[in-house]
């Protein structure tokens, strides 16, 4: 089944450190630690985990906002973890791009809806001002905003509102893969039902591959097809979105799991919160850790002891 | 608490309580989002902001002021016949005369002579013919009364016909003339070394602020460096070797000038570097500079223009302290600086000569003052909507 599928992105063993501090006494952040996996064609890959284990950090990596220290990451065949020129930038722009979390920083407050929108189609080679703003206009439409709306400023928007203009903007230029950072995540749940909504409709229309950053695994469950979950920069999980619902393996991710809310007030006041701590819900042993297949597609972050362990717990 | 919860749930009737979930469905979730047109006006940025800076009262009228000033700059010295470097020696420190309004008793000419014998005041050679305004204070010094005499001067010393509008200097110049002659000089010094502060200021400080890292390091070392020798030295070995004059005077003001713009411009990019806007825009292969000069300047320009606004009237300053200095222009050629300079030792007998380019200086830096305020108000996207 996963031969059958082309992987649009693979990403092997990425790394990314960020140093700070001065003189001696250096510190070194590992916000992504040698994490591989693939995206395939068409589908929606959910990344979850709590705030600074690395989520956005990946997203901006794949994007190439940061510049990885190691690893490769290979998009449509191509290796895009190289040294930044203009040509590496033309394709990535041309097949990448990004829906950024906070609708009222993602849009630049000094220039107009239809001039955000119309910034990726100018520096893609469409020259000609008319075409370029019919395409806009369709755009727009497409995301539910009208005509009028192209000569207004950001700041006339309601959030939901910013953040389909900020769909807008990443989805004109026909990319082939999106990188969703948290976009529903300032957003009210009304209008996050609406947003998700419009992504899988638009997701369908244009054929896209989807990467959807997220901390709130209701949204991610509906939305995605398979679902990686990540602690301290590191994937300690990765399967389909329903088997790893139904299977949940490592502690970390039962953890979470287990603290979703439930549209139910009786199982709400019985409600079992699981605390995952490294220290106690692992088994030591000299093996490393490496991603291991527990069953078709369900990876996890184990030791041979630790995943003898989850076997018995299928 | 458990009590009122299991209260409120036996309130629901049993059949709400027990609906399968699979009648449950998303509502809405086919619909067409489709968003209502706005009913205001859209309006653009320049617009909006000319809009509320019309609001406020204040940088309107100071607006107006500067715009007076500037004019009289350029039409001041051409109003009467004088020239500013011509000098009339018979009349030295004339007080102001102006026609109309010396028959409401002031800007009439009219000084006050000191210690005068009392007979003399009949006359006629010591005191022409109605030049007499009044005398006080009589007093007694062996043998002789004295008073002080206030004497319309034009008349006293036979030059009625004539009309200083705002009296003449030690060299019996027009004060008029080379005040708004010494205005506009001022104004050209002040606006060109305020541009040329802000051009160099934004561009190393946008350089240094956008890629940061070890260039910004190592600019910034260099501004330090530019920093730490003092200004007045820096201006007065610049003078030394170019000579006085307006360009040397302009560029020793800006030689260290932009400094302070190009340190506050790399905090405003550092702080809007990061945004997500700009990083939004770099996923879409905007090149470095439209990400300067379209994206992070324009939302960082608003402490500039009234740092800009500042700059101007403090550059003002900056010169007049230099005339002090006798770093000055060099003389015929007036400026207010070296007016106030010149003015200041005969403070106490000739107040004129000092009252009126320190009245220009002080309305106009309180105007650019107040007007800077107003445009960085108007410019800011974030008070958009709140008059």
């Amino acid at each position: 089944m996963k031969d059958e599928r082309m992987p649009i992105l693979e990403v092997e063993n990425l790394k990314m450190t960020f140093k700070s501090g001065k003189r001696g006494r250096k510190v070194t952040v590992n916000a992504i630690d040698d994490n591989s996996f693939k995206v395939y064609e068409g589908e929606t890959f959910g990344l979850v985990g709590e705030s600074g284990c690395g989520k956005t950090t990946t997203g901006r990596t794949i994007i190439r906002l940061y510049n990885p220290t190691a690893g490769k990451m290979t998009l449509m065949g191509r290796d895009i973890s190289g040294p930044m020129n203009r040509d590496l930038r033309h394709f990535l722009t041309d097949n990448v791009s990004m829906i950024f979390q906070d609708p009222i920083d993602s849009l630049n407050p000094r220039m107009t809806v239809e001039e955000i929108v119309a910034e990726g189609l100018k520096y893609h080679g469409m020259k000609d001002a008319s075409q370029r703003r019919e395409r806009v206009l369709d755009m727009l439409n497409k995301v539910g905003l009208t005509r009028e709306h192209a000569s207004r400023y950001p700041h006339e928007f309601s959030g939901g509102q910013r953040q389909r203009i900020g769909i807008a903007r990443a989805l004109v230029v026909k990319p082939k893969l999106i990188i969703a950072d948290e976009p529903v995540s300032a957003l009210d749940v009304s209008v996050q039902a609406q947003v998700i909504n419009l992504l899988n409709d638009l997701k369908e229309e244009l054929g896209l591959t989807i990467i959807f950053i997220a901390h709130d695994l209701s949204v991610v469950k509906y939305f995605s097809t398979r679902v990686a979950v990540m602690y301290y920069g590191k994937i300690v999980e990765m399967a389909p979105s329903d088997e790893l619902y139904r299977h949940p393996l490592h502690p970390y991710t039962r953890a979470l799991l287990s603290a979703v809310p439930q549209p139910d007030p009786i199982f709400e006041k019985q409600r079992q919160r699981m605390h995952y701590d490294p220290k106690v819900d692992h088994i030591d042993s000299n093996e490393v850790r490496t991603m291991r297949e527990i069953l078709p597609e369900h990876f996890v972050y184990a030791n041979i002891p630790e995943f003898e362990r989850y076997k018995t717990m299928l | 608490m458990n009590e009122v919860t299991k209260k409120t749930l036996s309130d629901i009737p049993a059949d709400l309580l027990n609906i399968p979930a699979r009648e449950f469905g998303f509502v809405r979730s086919e619909d067409p989002i489709m968003d209502a047109n706005f009913e205001t006006v859209s309006r653009g940025f320049f617009k909006d902001a000319m809009f509320r800076l019309r609001q406020n009262k204040a940088a309107i009228a100071a607006f107006w002021i500067i715009c007076a000033i500037a004019f009289m700059a350029i039409f001041g010295p051409n109003m009467n016949e004088y020239h500013f470097s011509e000098q009339f020696s018979d009349y030295l420190n004339m007080p102001p005369r102006i026609p109309v309004l010396e028959n409401f008793g002031i800007f009439d000419g009219s000084r006050l002579v000191t210690n005068r014998r009392l007979d003399s005041l009949e006359n006629p050679e010591k005191f022409p013919e109605g030049c007499i305004i009044g005398y006080s204070n009589p007093h007694e010094i062996m043998g002789v009364t004295l008073v002080d005499v206030e004497v319309n001067y034009y008349k006293y010393i036979g030059a009625e016909e004539e009309y200083f509008w705002l009296g003449t200097d030690h060299m019996g110049r027009d004060v008029w003339t080379r005040l708004w002659r010494g205005t506009r000089v001022s104004l050209i010094i002040a606006v060109l070394s305020t541009m040329s502060d802000v051009i160099i200021g934004i561009i190393y400080g946008a350089i240094a602020g956008y890629y940061g890292g070890k260039v910004d390091m190592l600019m910034m070392r260099f501004t330090e460096i530019l920093n730490s020798i003092p200004s007045v030295v820096l201006a007065t070995l610049f003078i030394m070797m170019f000579g006085t004059g307006m360009w040397s005077l302009v560029l020793a003001l800006c030689l260290r000038g932009w400094v302070g713009t190009a340190r506050m411009i790399r905090t405003q990019f550092l702080r809007f570097r990061g945004r997500e806007y700009v990083m939004a825009a770099q996923t879409m292969g905007v090149p470095d500079r439209t990400l300067i000069f379209r994206h992070i300047l324009p939302n960082a320009v608003g402490p500039l223009i009234t740092r800009t606004m500042v700059a101007i009237p403090s550059a003002i300053f900056t010169e007049s302290f230099m005339a002090y200095l006798g770093l000055g222009l060099a003389p015929p050629e007036p400026s207010i600086g070296t007016m106030l300079a010149a003015g200041q030792t005969v403070l106490m007998q000739y107040p004129h000569l000092t009252l009126f380019p320190a009245l220009t200086i002080s309305v106009l830096m309180i105007a650019f003052n107040l007007f800077g305020n107003g445009l960085r108000t108007a410019l800011d996207p974030t008070q958009r909507g709140q008059e």
